[in-house]
């Protein structure tokens, strides 16, 4: 994998009190979708605005684009959609798109045109003549969005891109970003929706306490944390646990005495029979039995509820099933 | 890329003044101020204000029609128009030029474009001189056109004006943006430059008054120093007049000098010690304003000349008989028939300082000021985290 975003041990301490960020590593790859995500002070978008240099990092090493972090020449090829953005009121969608476009450098013909074709895909050429002041949230996003492709970026980064936009207009930013996919660019979103980065990511990276805590694809992350989960009526007790685990000798088995689950890992129902026969032999009433995988709601809250790692600056737990 | 990103900053900024609909209202309040400008005039019988005449000596028998309207746009233009009204209206129009630039959601777009920080703020910086130089072209071109017409003299020079009130408005603009850098706020930035403008108006002004005053008692000092000198001069006539007639010298052979004289002189000649005692006044009188004038003069050196740079423009628009006569026609309007005029000796001392003021020490300690706050606030947005 060609890293289009490859940072390594990335500090921010602002005036020498809050340590936004903890060493963060992070590789983003050519072609791909790739979500961060993370509870509200976390440090995504302080991240983010250090790629693109809106604040410098304490310390920072890697490239973005094969360029220096903090290289301005990077962001010819980037486009940035800013958490709580706030394009000009008095211009019109049209003149902003030409005028960011114009900030990074497009001739005034590939603007024009651009502007126009970038209107209709997030749809807005209606709404192309109105100015920006009479929109609502959601159509202010979308500008947003088309703003940030306005210089044909290779790498175009997206911070809370549904803020304030509503299910259609998620779907069309869904739909949108797939397209951009398919189109060859790399996409690095940040968002605290986790059911939106679950749709569209290839890849994410769940950061806490300005840590990154794990990385990597949904499936490489959710791999050996799912497998049959089986719910009892009443509490399974240690006893009926012993006995159900050893009857499925060599699978991985979740779940504590007193609770009313456990959970297999394995994908094979075969193997699991055992554990059922046992477990009824101990009087366990079981209530319901399936294949589980935990969502990314799942992971992000597993891996928020864990301790953080100190305050042991430049400390980044255990990327538990990082693939990057 | 780098003139295409400079006409988008440039085009924006235009859009936003407009957007505010300052742009155009600072436009018709110059073109009014031009009209005001043409409605005065001066003819065969005396004033004219529009379509009425009022009759009086003050006609072009006195003052040609081409001198009335530069010394209109000398006393009325310059001072009041382009030194405070186009002033105010300009530092109102542009003073959220940087605040708004550094509100969040607004400079992070901005930021991650491949445009340097400093060309960034400096671009923006030149919008708001770009906006008054557009206001100062409307009037200079105005009045222009109004002495080609009106007196048939086509002055060219009237087109200085750009660049001087440009200079001069920069030095507040550097302030402006400064404080806008710092405090993030149009109304903190508007508010603190025109203090700060008042301020350095404050100090023009105190500097003037004390060295004027240091001036006129330095002349008093001559006089004072004249009058002894004299009196000595009748004292020392006295004692020999004393000696050839036998009379005896108070502090000589004996004789006492008589209580409240110093010395021999002073005792033949009492006025003596009234001249002395008015030299040491004087004397004191000086020492005094010597001491508030050095304070202002040093205070000044550091601060930038706004009213200095506006008189360059009366330096290059008038000759210097132009400038003799006005000054005594003001001379002779402004005399109330009650004395309390000038020594004109501390006049021309006064206007000896004022002419060794250099253009080049004029706008180079007064750019020198502006490179401090702009580079200043240049190095606060290039290392600021937004």
């Amino acid at each position: 994998m060609s890293a289009v975003i490859d940072v390594q041990g990335v500090e921010k301490m602002y005036r020498r009190k809050v340590h936004a960020l903890r060493g963060v590593d992070l590789q983003v790859g050519a072609g791909e979708i790739f979500g961060l995500l993370g509870p509200n002070g976390a440090g995504k978008s302080t991240l983010v605005k250090v790629l693109m240099t809106v604040i410098s990092a304490t310390r920072c090493k890697g490239t973005m684009l094969g360029k220096k972090i903090g290289d301005k020449s990077a962001l010819t090829q980037v486009g940035y959609l800013p958490e709580h953005h706030n394009f000009p009121k008095y211009l019109t969608s049209q003149q902003v798109l030409r005028h960011f476009g114009a900030m990074a450098g497009v001739d005034r013909k590939t603007r024009n045109k651009r502007a126009d074709e970038l209107l209709e895909i997030v749809n807005m050429t209606d709404a192309a003549s109105h100015k920006l002041g009479t929109y609502s949230k959601g159509m202010r996003q979308r500008i947003g969005i088309a703003q940030a492709l306005m210089n044909d970026p290779k790498l175009v980064v997206l911070d809370e891109p549904t803020d304030g936009v509503d299910p259609i207009g998620r779907r069309d930013i869904r739909e949108i970003l797939l397209r951009l996919k398919g189109e060859g660019r790399t996409v690095f979103l940040n968002s605290h929706l986790l059911s939106e980065l679950e749709m569209v990511c290839d890849r994410v990276a769940i950061m806490v306490h300005g840590q990154m805590r794990q990385q990597g694809t949904i499936d490489d992350l959710t791999e050996g944390r799912s497998g049959f989960r089986i719910r009892s009526a009443t509490a399974i007790d240690g006893l009926a646990i012993d006995a159900s685990k050893a009857a499925v000798h060599g699978i991985e088995c979740a779940g504590e005495p007193g609770e009313h689950e456990l959970v297999f890992q394995t994908s094979n129902a075969q193997t699991v029979q055992p554990a059922i026969d046992s477990l009824r032999k101990h009087g366990v009433v079981i209530e319901s039995l399936g294949f589980h995988r935990p969502s990314l709601e799942d992971l992000f809250i597993q891996a928020v509820s864990e301790e953080p790692d100190g305050a042991r600056p430049g400390a980044q737990q255990g990327k538990k099933g990082a693939r990057s | 890329m780098i003139l295409r990103q400079t006409k988008a900053i440039l085009i924006d900024a235009y859009r936003e003044l407009n957007a505010k609909k300052l742009f155009w209202l600072t436009m018709i309040l110059n073109l009014l101020a031009v009209i005001g400008f043409a409605s005065i005039g001066i003819n065969e019988r005396g004033f004219s204000f529009l379509f009425w005449t009022i009759e009086g000596e003050f006609n072009t028998s006195v003052m040609s029609k081409s001198t009335f309207y530069k010394f209109e746009f000398i006393t009325w233009g310059i001072p009041i128009w382009l030194s405070w009204g186009t002033t105010v209206l300009a530092l109102i129009s542009t003073a959220g030029i940087i605040p708004d630039l550094v509100s969040g959601g607004t400079i992070e777009p901005l930021l991650s474009k491949p445009i340097s920080r400093a060309r960034l703020f400096l671009t923006k910086y030149l919008t708001g001189l770009g906006f008054v130089a557009a206001q100062v072209l409307v009037f200079s071109a105005g009045c222009f056109l109004v002495l080609g017409i009106r007196a048939g003299s086509w002055e060219f020079g009237m087109f200085l004006a750009i660049p001087i009130v440009l200079a001069f408005f920069s030095y507040l603009f550097s302030v402006c943006a400064f404080i806008g850098i710092v405090t993030r706020s149009t109304i903190t930035s508007l508010l603190l430059t025109i203090v700060f403008f008042l301020l350095v108006f404050g100090v023009h002004l105190s500097e003037a008054i004390t060295i004027s005053g240091r001036e006129n008692a330095a002349v008093q000092i001559e006089d004072a120093q004249d009058n002894v000198e004299s009196q000595e001069r009748f004292a020392t006539k006295q004692i020999e007049k004393y000696k050839e007639q036998g009379k005896p010298i108070p502090g000589q052979d004996g004789e006492p000098i008589p209580p409240g004289r110093s010395d021999t002189f002073e005792a033949v000649n009492p006025t003596l010690a009234f001249a002395r005692e008015n030299l040491v006044k004087a004397q004191r009188k000086y020492d005094s304003w010597e001491g508030w004038a050095d304070w202002f003069i040093r205070a000044k050196v550091v601060l930038p000349k706004t009213q200095e740079t506006i008189g360059l423009l009366e330096r290059n628009l008038i000759n210097d008989d132009e400038f003799d006569g006005f000054i005594e026609m003001m001379e002779r309007l402004s005399d109330d028939g009650s004395g309390n005029q000038q020594d004109p000796r501390a006049n021309d001392r006064i206007q000896a300082i004022y002419a060794g003021r250099s253009m080049t020490w004029i706008l180079g300690t007064s750019f020198a000021f502006e490179a401090f706050f702009l580079g200043l606030s240049t190095l606060i947005f290039v290392r600021r985290d937004f």
